[in-house]
């Protein structure tokens, strides 16, 4: 166990968010070992790993969903241990899950009136500036979204309120290659406020966008590499 | 050796039951033996298989009645009787059941009660003629007298259920330690791996729901043969929630579980009527906090100091 | 069949319906946003059931007892919600289910302590008779059948005009999706439970004078209440509304047809459709946690 003052002095170099030696487990079956990830502002970080490494139970640990065995997850100045998930998304963390799932019964106009809600952030012009396509979409329930609307509405009710940084689990499963292409503009645009930390398999995606990958296999982060010449020449394959 | 120390729990249990039967009037004894019997199904289903009913006495009520349909109008033998009630719940559980155990767990408590409802209404109004309504079947007369151990008489009748229960003991603890135990906490605990392994979620629970609702028919039987009267009251649906209550006050799932909640329920609701006339707000303010407590129940709670009491250091089994 | 019997039969029926209803909607929310099956909203029907007896004795108007009803419904709801539920929260519904039972069977124990074991009788607040087609029909019954969809607009107004309202409805539909945008989902619980308590209140105080006040009331419907949720499909607004109604029909014009079927009918309806559709009317299969 390190003591608060290492921790904080960790995050020296103006480091936004620190985990540290993170365990998880569900129930009896352990699921993360020592997990570590630090991100900066604005710093767009990608974890890539198989099906099943643990990559989704990093994220939703991070945003508050899963309590930790041990560990300690530093964002801001503040031990996110024990807050509750809707604290740390006011805190400007937030979490946008895998299962690509809006509010089906309310409209996008609802969904976006949420996101508000929590933040007390209702300027909207960010979001549909990011994604035109929203706009004509208003009036329309989210369960006849699209794919790819929903996974634009998912991100544009996270980003009201100006969140420090972004977890985003998978955003591009199931898209077609133009919507990936458009996330990606998307994300670099984000990138210029918020830090990003995404999970994602399309590794031409990470490799274009990314400034640090995580390879995490079987629970364990295997490799770092902030090595941007290294990230996009392709070098994270070999970790899928 | 293992064998032998689940065998000297159930013999302590059941001196101080002999020995209780010195002490305690015989009615009250054979009470607490026939609600444990009643209670053992629905701490089984609720504690191995997960499934909650708040309609264990429609069980109870099949198991009395046709022991009852025998005792006065067919026959005269009351083990013929009580084979019959173990048949006939057999045959209901194993129909109701195979429609019942497909249901998610909060409906499935809630349909037993419907159909603990319907068998009531069903013995005191629809079928009046032949049940006699609210005024109930009385057949004690009607039972023969049997060699050995004769039912009629109170007497006999502790000594025979106290096999019986000890029989049932034996049973559970057997279906604890098999296979089949474990397959149920495992639908009870993760459905999918169990499907994985490549056992049926499906056919588990309905042989466990089989298993723990004959037992309930049994001890309506018994109750039925005891009594030598039922009526409808036996399934009324404010009686409903009785073997839950009992089950959580004695501790989900364990082996004792349900003799220790049935005495201290039965105790209760006798010390407590005769003093103050609302033993209700002491049964369920301590059954909320038994479930805030961790919801070990009495047993679950006294069982590791018990533990630490009869073993030598280092040799308490886990 | 005579009409005259039919027609007070449906509004009978519709009034029962409309009890049902006010004490299942409660529930229904409780377990579309929560997950948890809140058995002790039946005592809160019985405490609005008893202070409105109460409140009538002390000055003799029974709507003001309805109103006194309410109130007490919903502080006993939300002294439970904050000592108990506020605990148990992410525990299975099996959990929930038993420790509901408990508060509902203390509670029970504490109504016996506080009234006493004597039924009590309140008196209808309007006496008056309405002509419907030569029939003479109570008007009390017709004002609970308009208060029941009075409470079924304001609740349709608030799920989907106000903003605490949507994220209700949001939260029925995922509740970690709306924690994850920042919203404080306890809040929202509280809100929710003490809705149904009040209702549950509502429905205790306008069924008082239609039955006689005991102890047992609570455990007298509970069957019935849990029905109602149960075909309409658990979670379900829209569901637990025509089930109410259903089912209320089922009982009174079942006791027409052949007395004993009040009681059995609409339990051997709830079967029926269970078989038919495990998940009720309109449940969904949709559900986590
Ligand atoms: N609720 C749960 N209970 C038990 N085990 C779980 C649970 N959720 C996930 N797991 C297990 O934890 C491990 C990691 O799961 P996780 O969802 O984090 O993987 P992932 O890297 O996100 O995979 P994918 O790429 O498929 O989304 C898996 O082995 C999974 O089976
Ligand atoms: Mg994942």
């Amino acid at each position: 166990m390190m003591s608060p003052h290492t921790e904080f002095a960790a995050m020296n170099n103006s480091e936004i968010l620190v985990v540290k030696d993170l365990n998880v487990s569900y129930g009896e079956s352990k699921v993360l070992f020592d997990a570590n990830l630090s991100v900066k502002p604005g710093q767009v970080v990608s974890c890539v790993g198989r099906n099943g490494a643990g990559k989704t139970t990093l994220l939703k640990t991070i945003g508050g969903f899963l309590k930790p065995t041990s560990g300690s997850i530093i964002f801001n100045h503040t031990n996110l241990i024990g807050i509750r998930p809707y604290d740390i998304a006011r805190m400007g963390l937030k979490y946008i899950p895998q299962d690509k799932r809006v509010f089906s019964d309310l409209t996008v106009r609802e969904n976006l009136e949420l996101g508000s809600y929590a933040t007390r952030d209702y300027n909207w012009e960010q979001v549909t500036s990011l994604f035109p396509r929203l706009k004509s979409l208003m009036d329309h329930k989210g369960g006849y979204l699209s794919g790819g609307e929903r996974q634009m509405l998912m991100i544009g009710r996270a980003i009201l309120g100006n969140p420090k940084v972004l977890l985003i689990d998978e955003p591009t499963e199931g898209l077609a290659p133009s919507i990936v292409e458009q996330l990606k503009n998307v994300f670099k645009e984000l990138s210029k406020k918020t830090a990003l930390v995404i999970v994602e398999q399309n590794l031409s995606l990470v490799c274009a966008i990314s400034a640090k990958v995580y390879a995490i296999k079987e629970g364990r982060v295997v490799t770092e590499i902030s090595d941007e010449e290294s990230i996009r020449s392709n070098i994270c394959e070999q970790y899928l | 050796m293992k064998v032998l120390k689940w065998w000297w729990g159930i013999l302590l249990a059941f001196l101080l039951l002999g020995a209780a039967r010195i002490f305690l009037p015989l009615p009250f004894a054979n009470e607490i033996i026939i609600f444990s019997i009643y209670t053992m199904g629905c701490n089984f289903l609720l504690g191995r298989v997960g499934f909650i009913s708040f309609g264990q006495p429609a069980y109870l009520a099949v198991g009395a009645y046709a022991t009852a349909f025998y005792l006065y109008y067919f026959g005269t033998n009351p083990y013929i009787g009580i084979l019959l009630g173990i048949g006939v719940g057999l045959v209901v559980s194993a129909i109701v059941g195979a429609f019942f155990v497909r249901l998610r767990s909060d409906y499935f408590a809630l349909v037993n009660l419907a159909l603990a409802v319907i068998i009531f209404y069903l013995m005191e109004k629809v079928l009046a003629k032949i049940t006699h309504g609210d005024n109930g079947l009385w057949f004690l007369a009607n039972m023969s007298s049997t060699p050995v151990l004769n039912l009629g008489k109170p007497g006999d009748f502790f000594i025979f259920i106290f096999l019986v229960a000890m029989a049932l003991w034996a049973f559970y603890k057997y279906l604890d330690d098999s296979l089949f135990g474990a397959c149920c906490l495992g639908t009870k605990i993760n459905e999918d791996k169990l499907r994985f392994l490549g056992y049926s979620n499906y056919s588990i629970r309905w042989m466990a729901f089989i298993i723990a609702n004959t037992t309930t028919a049994l001890a309506g039987s018994l109750y039925a043969v005891y009594f030598g009267f039922v009526s409808p009251a036996i399934t009324h649906p404010a009686r409903a929630a009785d073997p839950v209550v009992v089950t959580i006050l004695g501790g989900v799932g364990t082996l004792y579980g349900p003799i220790v909640g049935s005495i201290a329920y039965t105790g209760m609701k006798d010390l407590l009527s005769g003093f103050i006339a609302n033993w209700e707000l002491f049964i369920g303010l301590l059954l909320v906090f038994i479930m805030l407590a961790g919801e070990k129940g009495i047993w679950g709670t006294l069982d590791p100091y018990l533990k630490k009491a009869f073993y030598r250091k280092g040799t308490v089994p886990k | 069949m005579d009409t005259q019997l039919l027609i007070s039969g449906v509004i009978f029926g519709l009034s029962i319906g409309s009890i049902f209803f006010l004490l299942a909607i409660g529930l229904s929310l409780c377990f579309g946003l929560m997950r948890i099956i809140s058995l002790d909203q039946l005592l809160y029907y019985s405490v609005g059931a008893y202070l409105t007896y109460t409140i009538h004795v002390a000055t003799g108007n029974t709507w003001l007892g309805v109103l006194g009803g309410m109130v007490a419904a919903g502080l006993v709801s939300f002294g439970v919600e904050r000592f108990v539920f506020l605990r148990i929260y992410e525990r299975d519904i099996t959990f929930t289910m038993i420790t509901s039972f408990g508060i509902l069977f203390a509670g029970i124990g504490a109504i016996k302590y506080i009234w006493g074991l004597i039924p009590r009788p309140v008196p209808v607040p309007i006496d008056a008779q309405l002509q419907i087609l030569g029939t003479g029909v109570p008007l009390y019954r017709l004002v609970v059948i308009v208060i029941s969809f009075l409470v079924y607009f304001g609740i349709w107004l608030f799920l989907n005009r106000t903003i605490t309202g949507k994220a209700i409805r949001a939260g029925i539909e995922d509740v970690e999706h709306v924690e994850g945008l920042g919203i404080n989902v306890y809040k929202l619980f509280t809100i929710t439970f003490i809705i149904a308590g009040i209702l549950s209140g509502l429905a205790g105080g306008l069924h008082s004078s239609l039955i006689m006040v005991d102890p047992q009331m609570g455990l007298e419907v509970l069957a019935f209440v849990f029905m109602v949720v149960i075909i309409g499909g658990l979670g379900s607004i829209k569901g637990t509304l025509a089930s109410a109604f259903i089912v209320g029909q089922v009982v009174s014009l079942g006791s027409l047809v052949y007395a004993p079927l009040a009681q059995m009918a609409p339990f051997a309806t709830m079967l029926l459709i269970l078989l038919i559709k495990p998940t009720g009317l309109y449940g969904s299969k949709l559900l986590k946690r």
